[in-house]
């Protein structure tokens, strides 16, 4: 599941500099970006760094790290210089002075009022309390994954029109040939396999995404709607103002009201969508002619209720991996499946007993077992190597099924440790296994070196550096996945021989 | 052929990656405070600023980690964070606030991370709260008063529940409560049944407590069992104790020489966890001072008296030549040969033993005893 979710920052890793720039301006954003994309040593030199008034010398913060730990190290420095977090200046590092700023106002306090929300000041005539936003996000959210799988629930109604082009974006969906309501792809059931706060980001991002296209492509107007494009157009979608929205819904509070007068055109235009997901609630401004009232209410930039509520999936957007799991198995609590928030259970025979009747989380299991009986609040299945070869060749990866398993793990089961039995977890990772025996690394291949000392320097440098792939010292031959330095390094030794 | 090996594809999970609970336990002593104002400049509103952004920080690493805060006063040791459940938690400045103010205060609220607010808010009144109720009676009585061993105990208990106990924490009314149960959940555990690692940061700034010696090393001792490190941050009067819990328990001991940038050393010295303390050079004192204080007098001793059977320490033979903690009674007969020269009686008695009677017997004695360095 962190590799999922991680996935979904990897995206974000790859904006350009004056991006990152610009996110850094908001306190809530350096404070997320801070929080959730650094690894932990990279946290402590920020923190080191952070109230320290001159550049830090890099050679001072290399003899802090200990000697055999300076993979983490770099690891460190790496990702610190990726975000552009730090410059470099004759060997020193220092922070990127917005950055540094807006984390001291985020730490302080220091910040412009409303840089973490601004609060209704008057009381709402009608107040929602923490267990409505619980029930309306689950709602919502389920609404949508049901109309993934294709069940039509009279309780769930259709999610709107945005949503469904959402998940066409991004390819979640597609447009079947055989009846009008588009059927899920192979991308689609690995979303489902993923967690409730992975999923938020993955449709978020998307959203992102598909904001920065509209943008760019006024012209080419298949599948969207005219009128999206004409507000798109008018509100400037910025990708960075989307993610300060994003970042800032996980610094709010849940059960609070907060007014909307702060927020930008693009923020207001996102509430309406994000209300969609369940993100955050606001009052009903949308009816039949959704479409149009929300046209014209962008257009005089005026909605009808001008607080609005996060809910839990807005409150969890910036916790990290390992506080994921809480915001989905509180979500779960709130609604009325089962106790807890585990409901399946393995046998070390390969069978499966599912206490649920929901239909997605039964169209889930369905993913990679094979299903046998259903009774009205049990499902038993069997895991086969078919139905997970199946699971496989649509793209599903054995650590998605295997985290799908622990993290619903009926609370009987979660007593084991592990929760899982190890012969079912290594019988999935094997069957796994069966498709990949060869891997390919693309690169380049040294050989015919002079001499046996020469080839051992070339491959010791090249180990040191970690781009050796493959190595036979009996036919001095070398394998690397990075040419540039070797050939450098070669032509120094050769250099230096004459 | 090597290449098609099925292990390789085996991504095992690295060690559960566990919050960290920092616990920090400040003095909070007006007149050791005050005195140390005067001496370099750094009063305790500053102080108490700088350690609650340090707090913050610590907070900011992750959204499971979690901070407590412990004053150690003069007449005992109180929690200021989270506020113990069933005391009262009103503010005694909030009463008096006029509207206006209490507007300002709200706005001033919107521009800060609810966690932290809500941290802060709790920390600066209970401490106001503590304030009032402490009078100048008490704190001309006992001018250099510290519950050093109590404020320990308190953060070690809390550990205990908050990172073994596994039920969480307070019930009601505290922040980050929300986060307790799902710790409880279905938070990780690692392999000791720990689900959040721990360290305790203790701010000084009054001079040892002698009286409290046993007390503060057995909670010391309780500490490196729990494998929690105590940070010392020594502001004030250079400490024997403290500087022993850092260096049994693997903490971090520094004595800044500039208060004022109290934070900055927080930031470095203090702030990293567990995990990257695994990779850090971190501060720490070579010299320790490894005297201990005398359990008939409290005194910090460099060379005193040992029971032999409980291992007690007194600075003069105990009354009645019985020892105070074991009951043992013990002979004092060879006291008196101390300060004479002790080499020579012995040596003489053992050469008349040796040559009389078992010439031998030393021989095979040696011989018999196991040998520890052997290997």
């Amino acid at each position: 599941m962190s590799a999922q979710t991680m996935k979904g920052f990897e995206q974000l890793e790859g904006l350009p500099e004056a991006v990152f720039k610009r996110l850094y301006q908001q306190p809530a954003t350096a404070l997320a970006i801070f929080r959730r994309m650094l690894p932990n040593l990279a946290k402590t030199f920020v923190m080191a760094m952070l109230f320290n008034p001159d550049p830090v010398p890099i050679s001072n913060l290399e003899h802090w790290v200990h000697p055999d730990k300076n993979s983490l190290k770099e690891e460190a420095f790496a990702k610190l210089r990726q975000l552009y977090l730090v410059t470099e200046k004759q060997g020193t590092f220092a922070l990127d002075p917005t950055f540094k700023n807006e984390l001291r106002k985020a730490l302080t306090g220091g910040g412009l009022p409303g840089s973490f929300g601004l609060p209704c000041d008057t009381d709402d005539k009608n107040k929602v309390d923490v267990a409505f936003l619980d029930k309306y996000a689950t709602e919502q959210w389920e609404s949508i994954l049901h109309f993934m799988v294709g069940n039509e629930i009279p309780s769930f109604k259709r999610p709107s029109e945005g949503v469904v082009r959402l998940l066409l974006h991004g390819k979640l969906m597609e447009q079947s040939r055989m009846s009008s309501d588009p059927v899920i792809t192979q991308v689609g059931f690995s979303f489902l396999l993923q967690e409730a706060n992975s999923q938020v980001w993955t449709l978020l991002l998307l959203y992102l995404d598909m904001a920065e296209q509209v943008k760019e492509m006024n012209t080419n107007l298949w599948k969207l709607d005219l009128i999206i494009i004409i507000c798109a157009s008018q509100l400037r979608m910025d990708p960075v103002d989307i993610l300060h929205f994003l970042f800032l819904l996980g610094s709010l509070e849940l059960g609070q009201d907060y007014d909307m007068k702060n927020l930008t055109p693009t923020q207001k235009g996102m509430l309406e969508d994000l209300r969609d997901y369940g993100v955050v609630y606001q009052r009903k401004v949308c009816n039949a002619f959704e479409f149009l009232t929300r046209w014209i209410s962008l257009i005089t930039l005026k909605s009808s209720s001008r607080r609005f509520y996060p809910t839990r999936l807005a409150t969890a957007l910036t916790s990290e991996i390992r506080s994921i799991r809480s915001p989905a198995a509180s979500l779960q609590n709130a609604t009325s499946q089962g106790d807890g928030n585990g409901f399946l259970i393995i046998e070390t025979n390969y069978r499966l007993y599912a206490y649920t009747s929901s239909p997605l989380q039964i169209a889930v299991l369905n993913i990679f077992a094979k299903l046998i009986s259903r009774f009205p609040n049990l499902v038993t299945a069997r895991i086969t190597r078919d139905s997970i070869r199946q699971a496989i060749s649509k793209g599903i990866t054995a650590e998605q099924i295997i985290d799908y398993m622990t993290v619903n793990a009926h609370p009987q089961l979660r007593k084991n440790s592990p929760v899982l039995p190890p012969t079912v977890v290594d019988q999935i990772r094997l069957w796994q296994i069966e498709g990949e025996r060869m891997k390919t690394t693309p690169g380049y291949l040294f050989k015919e070196f002079s001499t046996t000392s020469e080839f051992n320097a070339v491959c010791r440098y090249a180990n040191d550096l970690g781009v050796l792939v493959w190595a036979d010292h009996n036919k001095g031959n070398l394998f690397v996945s990075k040419h540039e330095q070797i050939a450098d390094y070669i032509r120094k030794r050769a250099h230096a021989g004459r | 052929m090597d290449k098609v090996d099925g292990t390789e594809h085996y991504n095992f999970k690295q060690a559960a990656d566990l919050a960290t609970l920092q616990v920090i336990i400040i003095d909070t002593n007006p007149i050791a405070w005050q005195l140390l104002k005067q001496s370099s400049g750094l009063s305790f509103p500053d102080a108490l600023s700088q350690i609650l952004i340090f707090a913050n920080a610590h907070l900011a690493f992750s959204q499971a980690n979690r901070a407590a805060v412990i004053a150690n006063h003069i007449d005992g040791a109180h929690f200021l964070s989270p506020v113990p459940p069933g005391s009262d938690t009103a503010d005694p400045d909030e009463a008096n606030m006029t509207p206006e103010q209490q507007k300002e205060t709200s706005q001033r609220n919107a521009s800060k991370y609810r966690v932290f607010r809500l941290f802060e808010d709790e920390v600066r009144a209970s401490y106001r709260r503590l304030i009032k109720s402490t009078t100048a009676e008490t704190v001309d009585a006992i001018p250099n008063g510290s519950a050093l061993s109590g404020a320990l105990g308190l953060a070690l208990t809390y550990i205990n529940r908050i990172c073994f106990g596994g039920t969480g924490g307070r019930s009601s009314g505290v922040p980050g409560d929300e986060k307790s149960k799902v710790n409880s959940a279905g938070g990780k555990v690692d392999d000791t049944g720990r689900t959040m690692h721990a360290k305790i940061l203790i701010v000084s700034v009054t001079p040892d407590p002698a009286n409290q010696y046993i007390s503060v090393m057995n909670g010391v001792f309780a500490a490196q069992k729990l494998t929690v490190p105590i940070d010392v941050c020594k502001l004030r009067e250079s400490t024997v104790f403290l500087q022993q819990a850092a260096d049994a328990t693997g903490g971090v001991y520094m004595e800044p020489e500039h208060p004022k940038g109290l934070l900055q050393y927080l930031m470095m010295g203090f702030l990293p966890d567990h995990l990257a303390r695994s990779s850090l050079i971190l501060p720490t004192r070579v010299d320790v001072d490894f005297r201990a204080a005398c359990f008939c007098h409290k005194k910090v001793l460099d060379i005193g008296f040992v029971c032999s059977i409980c291992l007690s320490i007194f600075c003069e033979p105990p009354d009645g030549a019985v020892c105070s903690t074991c009951d043992t009674k013990l002979d004092v007969s060879m006291l008196e040969n101390i300060g004479k020269p002790v080499v020579a009686l012995p040596k003489k008695k053992k050469k008349k033993k040796v040559t009389d009677s078992l010439p031998e017997s030393g021989v095979a004695s040696a011989a018999d005893s196991p040998a520890p360095t052997e290997g």
